[in-house]
This record gives structure tokens, C-alpha cells and sequence, in this order.
């Protein structure tokens, strides 16, 4: 390990990292003010019901917007949605087990991560994999969900066409239970760079301290 | 057994016979009333009654000259105005709380109980009791008013009769009704379903029988997901009220209906009795209750009834608590492996 070098990328733009930290103080608003909203007899953090959720509101309401932003931004300015958030045919095959065999049982061991960040290919396979579905299918469905619970009257009909309004309340509180379950896990996760903050420090400042063996930069161009 | 002696015996007779003239009297009387005054064009709008609803109230057991004392057989010759009985006069307690309440000099007892028409509390739909308010108390502006403070104001004044706030009532309960929508025109809104409309769905069966399959009088949990999942019944609904079971006159606002709590902190304890009120051919409604609970059912028990913090299911919170456990699975669990095979990352930078 003596012979690896220290090198700094610039792993998450600006823009990139203002939207995730928007969206985590939003999603843990979401999830306290969703717990008194749910359970107003045991839970009393924000006074009165109603600032719950008036804040519960205005925080989703936030998460959406920065959720539309976000998406505007890798389709539209960067280009690389498609690149940094689906899986190949390689990660697929072979990549999410190779990942998951380091998370599992090579990272026990002291064997290195296979996965190698790089601004062009931010995420292992398996963050791949995870953010596809969170990105793609529980937010949009929170948010769609969240929506519709927001306007009640207008959207009765639809309402509705999905089944009522308990299935949409529903449908809402278990999206909201599997973001917040993400939430310890993708907290944890990101505990699991070389050092304890190195996943925490880019997201922050934007630069990541890369390690690069040397055999790879001698290796010709 | 003695005998009864001659003049006993007349005396008895003429007791008998005055009893019995005097209730065919009474009885006569009040269908002779309602021979001219069941008939607008004969008696004016004013004057006219609605037989059928006048029939099923408290008062025509008194009949017509229980409150109009002195109408007399003459009417309308004699050229007299009959007199009117004072609510009060029966009323006296309802009476008293009423004109000490803030509506109690805004309106008289008749401006918004029509005496002919009248029935209980739980006979009444919601939103009759609502559209009655509203004569006064236009519903836009009033929905204007309360958005100033109250969340999604329109919705709250869809399923509150305003006497759940405004008064002293007590005891409240779920009171569901059934909605129906123009089935060539989806996007109609849903009103009230007709007595008539719902007797043509359930045909010769009576009207119950749409949710009451078996006919026993209650309607279980089963009933209403065989109801909510029949696609032959997709143009009704059923849309719940919190209505009183115990109506007061005592109309004020109450400082604890600014809070928020008072209903959505209730829990699940106070979603336990419900009920589906059905349209009666007189214009109230009659109640089957529903099973306990059943408006707590996750999905398809009453789809359509969701009262935030209230109607929370048990089932979905276990779910949830488990999908949260399971987000917490890493942490603990690879945390843990993590701290006791540290030695054999030491010094590798990870």
C-alpha cells in the first residue's frame, strides 16, 4: 500500500452536491414530520400538528422541485444520467456479484474494493442498481403520491382510477418507509471509504483523495 | 262479580263513547288538515306539507291541532288564522341553551327545523345538515374563511357536518353514505345517491342488500370489500362524515377545534364505530352499523375514507417498522462484522 499515490478528482459538481444536501435535510424533515403526522399521539416534535404539516408540505414540496432539478440537470446540462445510473451488461453480469462479494465477505478480509470512482463512473454496480430504483421508482412515486394527497379535491377522479385514497396514503407511508430505511443504510455505507469520511469529504468540498496504484499510471496510454 | 247497576252501566258507555269520538276526532282532523294542505296548488306553497316526510316526524303523533291548538272545524271559513304553538313550549331545555348560544339571535328555531319535516340527529345526512347551514352560510365563502387557517379547508367541509366544530356535540362516529357519479360521464362529480337510482341497482331486494348481502341487519368487514371491489357498483362510493350521535345547540366556537389534534390525534380507538346511512323514501336516512373497526382495513374495507393519524393500520405499521429494521440491517449487522475483523484492514487504507 506504500506504493499507491494520493490523487485528487473532482468527483461531484457543485450543483450535484447542493441538490444532495437539499434533499437529505428534506427527506429527514419528510421522515420526523411524517412521524408525527402519523402517529400525533406519541410523536410531538414540531409544537402543533399543524406546523408538522405545514413543514411536511413545504419540505415536499422542496424534495420535488430539487428532485425535477436534479433530473433537468443530468438529462439536459451533464448528459450522464444514463451512464453514471444504469447498469451495464457487465455490471450486470458479473459486476453486482463482484461488488457484492467485496461488501460481504472481501471487504472482511482487507481485500480492496474492486470498484474504482472516477467522475465518469461514480457508482459501483450495486449503487447503480440501488440508486436506479431509488431515483427512478420510490421518489418519483413518493412524490407523485405526495401530490395527490396535497390535492385531495382536484384529483378525486384519479384518485380514484388508482384505487382511493387509502391506497395512495398507504403507498405513501411504505415509498416513505423504504426511503427512510435508505437512509441508515446509504448513511453507513458511505462510512465504508478508505477512511471513515472519505465518501463524506466530496460530497462537501467536491473533491475525493483517489487511490491509484502505481502499476495503472505506469501502464502506456 | 257484581253486576253493574243501570245508570254505571250508561255511564260507562258515554265515557267509552267520548274516548273513542275523540280519537276519531283527532285522527279525522289531521287527515282533513292534509286533504287541502298535502296539495301546494290548493293551499299555496306556504301552507303546503310534504305527507310523506310530515308523517314519519315526532310531531304528527301529536297531530295538526297538537301545535295549532285553535283550528277549528270551520277552517277555512271561519276566517281565523289558527294559532302556532311555540317550540319552546315542548323545547324548553333545547330552548335554553340555544338563546344563550352565539347563533341563538341570528336565527329562530323554524329558520332552520322545519317543524313538519323534522327528525333526529342521526336520520339527517351530513350534508343535508351542511346545505342547511348553508342557506345562510354560503359554502364558498366559507371555504374561503377557513382556508385562512384550516388545511385543505374544502376537504374538512366535505366530511365534517359544521356541527361537529361549531357546537358542544359529543360522541362522534364515522357515517358513510353512498355517492354516485353519471356513468357515461366519468368525470361528473359524485352526488348523493337516490333512494330510486339505488332501488334500480339492487332490485327486488331492498336497498340494504347492495353492502348487506346477507340481509342480517350489520354490515361486516367482508361486505364492504365485496361492495368496494364489485365493478358492477363502480359509479358508488362511499363517503365517510365524523358526525355527532349527540347533537347540541350550543353553537360556538370551541378553542379546541383550532387544534388540529382534537380529531387526527383521536387514533384508532375513535375510528371503531361506523356506520352506512341509506336513503329512506321520506328524505332521512336509516343506519346499519358497521363492524368494529372496519374503517381501519388497509386497502379495500372503505377505500375512500382516510383521516390522517386516525385511520392509520396496524398491518401497514408493522410493515413500514419492518422495512425501517431492514434499512437498519447494514449498519448493525455489517457494522458489527466490520468492528471485529478491523485487524485485517489495518494499514490497507480501508
Amino acid at each position: 500500500m506504500s506504493e499507491q499515490s494520493k490523487k485528487m478528482i473532482y468527483l461531484q459538481p457543485t450543483p450535484v452536491r447542493i441538490w444532495h444536501w437539499l434533499n437529505a435535510l428534506g427527506i429527514v424533515t419528510l421522515c420526523v414530520t411524517g412521524a408525527q403526522i402519523r402517529f400525533p399521539e406519541y410523536v410531538n416534535i414540531f409544537g402543533t400538528y399543524k406546523s408538522a404539516i405545514a413543514l411536511h408540505n413545504t419540505a415536499g414540496i422542496v424534495v420535488a422541485i430539487s428532485f425535477v432539478l436534479w433530473i433537468t440537470y443530468y438529462l439536459v446540462f451533464a448528459g450522464t444520467l444514463k451512464q453514471l445510473y444504469v447498469p451495464t451488461k457487465g455490471d450486470i453480469q458479473s459486476g453486482l456479484l463482484r461488488q457484492a462479494i467485496f461488501y460481504f465477505f472481501n471487504y472482511f478480509r482487507g481485500k480492496p474494493n474492486p470498484h474504482h470512482t472516477a467522475p465518469d463512473n461514480k457508482f459501483n454496480p450495486m449503487q447503480k442498481a440501488a440508486y436506479l430504483v431509488i431515483m427512478f421508482v420510490l421518489v418519483p412515486l413518493v412524490i407523485v403520491t405526495g401530490f395527490m394527497l396535497l390535492n385531495i379535491e382536484p384529483l378525486r377522479n384519479t384518485l380514484l382510477m388508482v384505487g382511493g385514497l387509502k391506497m395512495v396514503a398507504g403507498l405513501h407511508f411504505i415509498l416513505a418507509c423504504c426511503l427512510c430505511a435508505f437512509i441508515f443504510t446509504h448513511f453507513y455505507l458511505a462510512t465504508l471509504g478508505h477512511t471513515p469520511f472519505a465518501h463524506f469529504v466530496p460530497m462537501w468540498t467536491g473533491w475525493e483523495e483517489a487511490e491509484e496504484e502505481l502499476e495503472e499510471q505506469k501502464q502506456p496510454h | 262479580m257484581r253486576q253493574l247497576n243501570k245508570p254505571m252501566y250508561l255511564f260507562l258507555s258515554l265515557v267509552l263513547a267520548l274516548f273513542l269520538g275523540a280519537s276519531a276526532a283527532t285522527a279525522m282532523e289531521s287527515a282533513d288538515c292534509l286533504a287541502c294542505h298535502s296539495d301546494a296548488d290548493m293551499v299555496g306553497d306556504a301552507f303546503a306539507i310534504n305527507e310523506g316526510q310530515f308523517d314519519t316526524t315526532a310531531h304528527a303523533e301529536m297531530g295538526c291541532s297538537g301545535c295549532h291548538e285553535s283550528v277549528t272545524d270551520a277552517h277555512p271559513d271561519d276566517g281565523l288564522t289558527p294559532s302556532k304553538a311555540s317550540c319552546k313550549d315542548c323545547h324548553d331545555d333545547i330552548n335554553k341553551e340555544y338563546t344563550l348560544s352565539v347563533h341563538g339571535s341570528s336565527a329562530a328555531c323554524s329558520d332552520c327545523h322545519n317543524p313538519h319535516q323534522v327528525k333526529s340527529a342521526t336520520e339527517v345526512a351530513g350534508f343535508d345538515m351542511n346545505r342547511q347551514c348553508a342557506t345562510c352560510h354560503d359554502t364558498v365563502e366559507m371555504t374561503k374563511l377557513h382556508d385562512q387557517w384550516l388545511p385543505q379547508a374544502g376537504l374538512h367541509i366535505e366530511a365534517l357536518p359544521c356541527v361537529t366544530c361549531h357546537t358542544g356535540s359529543e360522541n362522534y362516529v364515522i357515517t358513510m353514505y353512498l355517492l354516485q357519479r353519471d356513468a357515461k360521464n366519468r368525470y361528473s362529480g359524485f352526488v348523493p345517491a337516490s333512494r330510486e337510482d339505488l332501488a334500480k341497482l339492487a332490485g327486488e331486494q331492498p336497498i340494504q342488500a347492495l353492502i348487506d348481502s346477507d340481509g342480517n341487519g350489520e354490515i361486516s368487514l367482508s361486505e364492504l370489500r365485496a361492495f368496494n371491489g364489485n365493478p358492477q357498483f363502480k359509479e358508488l362510493r362511499l363517503w365517510g362524515m365524523m358526525t355527532p350521535e349527540k347533537v347540541t345547540h350550543t353553537f360556538q366556537i370551541l378553542d379546541n377545534r383550532w387544534d388540529c389534534t382534537f380529531c387526527h390525534a383521536s387514533g384508532p380507538e375513535a375510528m371503531q364505530t361506523s356506520y352506512v346511512a341509506f336513503p329512506e323514501q321520506d328524505g332521512s336516512y336509516a343506519r346499519l352499523a358497521v363492524e368494529k373497526g372496519a374503517v381501519l382495513d388497509v386497502l379495500n374495507g372503505t377505500p375512500d375514507f382516510y383521516m390522517m393519524g386516525a385511520t392509520r393500520s396496524k398491518w401497514l405499521n408493522i410493515a413500514g417498522l419492518l422495512i425501517i429494521l431492514g434499512g437498519l440491517v447494514m449498519p448493525v449487522g455489517h457494522g458489527t462484522l466490520r468492528f471485529l475483523t478491523r485487524k485485517n484492514r489495518e494499514g490497507k487504507g480501508h
